[in-house]
């Protein structure tokens, strides 16, 4: 289905003031006149962009202004007095419900279908008002007439401008980060303002004011005199801890949202004291917003939705304390790739505020300089004792030098890497589907950059002297420490794009024999390639004598490695033990098929479609159709040999998980220091144990695969028709039960009664 | 899917001259099944251009002989062809639907094929797709007909759905098929160096970076 959405996105229209407007109507009618129904008047630049965009005059699902003749509003305007008197009751239903629209609005729905259908706000915030002052109930009123009373003057209109000034700072710092409008996030402000122009101590002293005032009412019963209360400091916390913003980075101060949180029970539970009040809600203030979207229906979501997603805010913005110590790329990447995998996904707030934290004007963590950062990486994983990182410090400045040389050619390195690589954290802040599809374009970016970095290694490795290395064929090769880290990265990728496939059920289910195929192809050429990057370490440390610290660095690094290789001994093992599962459920046609014979595309067309994001990629080359057919059926292979393969696999990758479970998450820094996040440290543990009980259920249906095998004897005589293993696999999709993890497709093999004929 | 045999279903091509009744009844029976509104203007850009990709379903019930009316439109499948970012011709469907009481019989498969087959006799390379993730009945289909989900599309309608983009290749070689620099200027600022009158400018709904 065709969609319509990024079309309504705001357009700027270009108006000079030289324009003189002469009317066309009659010339245009008359021309219109010689035209049939159904004939098309276009220019070559009308496009789909533009038909999708356009609105139908009289349509009264796209024109604003059309009232039909059956509708019963009779006016396009709402009679709700917003000075009128409300009761406690209906002033906390008010804000409960203007919180379930703020935070339809955290999810990516529009202003127009949420916070801006409550003519409270529309009030105070249209006109747009100049003076603070402006901002209460009563504006537009003759001097002198009433601003209504205590409860709405005070506390409800401290409530609603506490409200719009956190939609201000949550706007300010999305729009100043990477999202995507309307999958992410709805900017769209209509012409208003969230008063930004205001200084947020107005709203505080508003709230400080409205708490003292609403604490001396005796008259107001206690419950929801309490339950006003709450609300107010609710709002008056999450104003500050909006406003703390990436502050957090020199706080360290959680204060505000764990203050939050504290709140939200009694919220939740004063929220039956609460009365609605639907009138003061409409979907008809959207007419009056400068837009070229028609009105959409008012967008309602329950209390308790809205109190959960404000909760994994506070918990997600809580814990992004917990990745603030730096130790290190590493542990950065585990802590960030950790929180953001979360489920569900923390908002877009969130999101926005990790990307800042992780870099701002070329800073990590508010702390380290960019060039450090990828120093350290590149220390960690490829030149741990290597003069390349040391050059820059050097104060020579004799161009003729080799060291000055060197680190020039760093410095070029630098400039041309350090915003990709950061971009390798920054995109886990994109929403699920972004994440792919953005590594899908950035591993081509990579792969141009293994060969710049290879030009650059060939230039490095003459400046540096480096010796050649003697293979046992007797060969020589280098170390090509750059081109080798940028390989590293490019396989990292690769990994992703392919485990984000499973997450987003990209894949039919006949494709999952080849993709875990092509999975443990990658971590093999993946391991393979940190092993040689360790032989060139190994083989560099043994030409010089290190001092102490290098030697701390050297172990680091193979601590480092072995970490590695474990975790990726275990996603091989694990995608090989599936591959050949998968290869018996095919082969005995227990794997259901998405296609059909009668399809327009064979097995060969979809195989060049799935790889088309590594098509035009260098190294890994891609493997051939029939290479990759032959592989990913395990051909030649007797059923007894792939169920072999599958009970060793699996029976190493769950060794393989159970060691990296046991190194954790993090590595210790040079002092033996382990980072300390535990709430992050947890997520992770979780994950890894979902893997390890998926790994039990790949065990489980492998047995069952095994004994149905078994329990059919041996392969008939030649020419009888084999029987049928009367099984039937079925695959939980990710985020159903029994999907135990989102990246592992495993099926549940369950016995059926035998046919007497075999449904194909 | 076996044909039923109280129902006499014949299928045509979309004709301009019959626009007036074939436009109404194909609006009311999309706008009743898909959950995106469209103006008239997408039903002209789609017909005006490639009317002959658009194929309908009519049911010509006995009872129903009524001569002066057309007979009830029961189906619709609306798509275009065109190279796409300047490379592989590509074929869209941007609309299917069926009336309700005529679903599982087979009629949305035979819509698509007629318009798949349309496109193959003028060279498409391939097609592509988008469709909400909970329409599982129209994902089945489409790939019962060989199309792969290539990416999902996250929150990609106005009603908040996400949505997965299924694509078929119709030939070898077509993921190769060089296409412009999703990041390079826009085509109508490149020099025309295209086979094509006019070549249109790249769609911005939908909003892919050259997947």
């Amino acid at each position: 289905m065709l969609p319509n959405s990024q079309a309504r996105a705001p357009t700027t229209r270009v108006t000079s003031q030289s324009v003189v407007p002469r009317d066309i109507t009659e010339k245009f009618t008359q021309a219109a006149s010689r035209l049939k129904t159904g004939q098309l008047v276009k220019d070559e630049y009308f496009t789909l962009f533009e038909a999708v965009g356009a609105l139908e005059i009289m349509d009264p699902k796209m024109d604003s202004g059309y009232l039909g003749p059956e509708e019963d509003e009779q006016t396009l305007d709402d009679d709700y007095d917003v000075l009128r008197d409300l009761t406690p009751e209906q002033v906390v239903g008010i804000m409960d419900e203007l919180l379930c629209h703020e935070m339809a609005w955290h999810m990516g729905h529009p202003l127009s279908q949420t916070l801006f259908t409550s003519l409270y706000l529309d009030k105070l915030l249209w006109p747009v008002p100049r003076i603070f002052e402006d901002t209460h109930f009563g504006r537009g009123r003759v001097s002198g007439e009433e601003t209504g009373s205590e409860l709405v003057h005070i506390v409800l209109r401290a409530y609603c401008l506490g409200l719009v000034k956190c939609c201000d700072f949550v706007h300010t710092r999305v729009t100043a980060e990477f999202f995507y409008e309307e999958e992410d996030f709805s900017t769209q402000l209509y012409n208003r303002t969230l008063l930004s122009h205001f200084d947020n101590g107005l709203f505080c002293n508003l709230l400080d004011r409205a708490i003292f005032w609403i604490d001396d009412q005796p008259a107001i019963d206690e419950t929801l005199r309490s339950a006003i209360k709450a609300r107010l400091e609710f709002r008056l916390k999450f104003l500050l801890g909006l406003q703390q913003d990436i502050n957090i980075i020199q706080t360290r101060s959680v204060d505000h949202f764990e203050a939050c949180l504290s709140l939200l029970p009694s919220m939740q539970q004063s929220s039956r004291a609460g009365q609605p009040v639907s009138e003061a809600f409409s979907w008809k203030i959207q007419r009056r917003l400068a837009s070229t979207v028609p009105p959409r229906p008012m967008v309602t979501i329950s209390l308790v939705d809205a109190l959960a997603h404000i909760k994994r805010l506070f918990h997600d913005g809580i814990h992004l304390n917990q990745v603030l110590d730096y130790q290190g790329p590493h542990n950065l990447r585990v802590a960030i790739w950790t929180l953001l995998s979360r489920k569900p996904q923390p908002s877009v707030y969130i999101r926005s505020l990790t990307q800042t934290i992780i870099m701002n004007k070329s800073i990590i963590l508010g702390a380290i300089p960019v060039k450090q950062f990828l120093y350290d990486e590149l220390g960690a994983l490829v030149l741990p004792s290597s003069i390349l990182l040391e050059a820059s410090l050097d104060e020579t400045e004799m161009p003729s030098d080799p060291r000055f040389q060197i680190a020039q050619l760093m410095d070029g390195f630098v400039r041309r890497f350090s915003q990709p690589f950061v971009d390798t954290f920054r995109s886990a802040c994109l929403n699920r589907c972004r994440i792919r599809r953005t590594v899908c374009h950035t591993i081509v970016d990579w792969d141009n950059l293994q060969m710049e970095a290879e030009d650059l290694d060939e230039q490095l490795r003459v400046l540096s002297g480096e010796p050649p290395l003697e293979l046992p064929n007797g060969d020589t090769t280098y170390a090509y420490p750059l081109s080798s880290w940028t390989y590293h990265q490019k396989l990292i990728q690769f990994r992703l794009i392919l485990q984000l496939g499973f997450e987003l059920s990209i894949y039919a289910p006949e494709e999952l024999p080849g993709m875990y195929w092509y999975l443990s192809h990658i971590c093999s050429t993946h391991l393979g390639h940190i092993d040689r990057i360790r032989t060139f370490i190994v083989s560099a440390a043994q030409r010089s004598r290190l001092s102490s610290a290098k030697r701390a660095q050297l172990r680091k690094s193979f601590l480092l490695f072995d970490r590695l290789t474990t975790q990726i001994v275990a996603i091989d093992a694990f995608a090989i033990s599936l591959h050949a599962l998968y290869v018996l459920l095919s082969r005995h046609k227990i794997l259901p098929t998405a296609s059909s014979p009668q399809a327009y595309s064979n097995d060969k067309f979809r195989y060049e479609l799935r790889m088309k994001p590594f098509l035009s990629i260098t190294l890994p080359e891609l493997v051939p159709y029939d290479e990759y057919h032959r592989e990913a059926t395990l051909q030649g292979d007797s059923d007894e040999i792939v169920l072999e393969r599958a009970t060793k696999a699996i029976g190493e990758a769950r060794k393989a998980w159970e060691a990296t479970l046991a190194n954790g998450p993090f590595l210790e820094d040079s002092d033996g220091e382990k980072l300390a996040a535990p709430a992050l440290a947890e997520d992770w543990t979780r994950d890894v144990k979902d893997t390890m009980r998926a790994c039990i259920g790949a065990s489980i249906a492998i047995e069952s695969v095994k004994k149905a095998i078994l329990a059919r004897g041996s392969p008939p005589t030649q020419g009888t028709e084999t029987p049928p293993l009367n099984l039937k696999a079925n695959i939980p999709e990710a985020g159903e039960k029994g999907r135990w993890h989102n990246w592992w497709a495993v099926p549940q093999v369950l016995q059926v009664q035998a046919q007497s004929k075999a449904k194909n | 899917m076996a044909e039923d045999a109280s129902l006499s279903l014949h299928y045509s091509r979309y004709t301009p001259a019959h626009e007036d009744c074939y436009v109404h009844s194909m609006r009311q029976l999309i706008s009743k099944d898909l959950s995106e509104p469209y103006s008239i203007y997408v039903y002209r850009y789609f017909l005006y251009q490639w009317g002959d990709l658009c194929f309908m379903a009519f049911n010509n019930h006995p009872q129903t002989p009524n001569s002066d009316s057309a007979p009830p439109m029961v189906g619709v499948v609306v798509s275009k062809l065109e190279p796409h970012r300047g490379g592989p011709l590509r074929g869209y469907i941007a609309m299917l639907a069926v009336s309700e009481e005529y679903r599982g019989k087979g009629i949305a498969t035979k819509l698509v094929r007629m318009a798949i087959d349309a496109m193959v006799e003028r060279g498409a390379d391939e097609i592509a797709l988008e469709t909400e993730i909970t329409n599982t009945a129209a994902i089945k289909l489409y790939e019962r007909l060989g199309f792969l989900r290539s990416k999902r599309l996250h929150r990609y309608y106005l009603n908040g759905n996400s949505a997965y983009r299924l694509v078929l290749h119709l030939k070898e070689g077509v993921g190769s098929i060089r296409s412009l620099d999703p990041y390079g200027p826009p085509p109508e600022h490149i020099p025309a160096a295209h086979p094509h009158p006019h070549p249109p400018p790249p769609l911005p709904v939908l909003y892919e970076n050259g997947g």
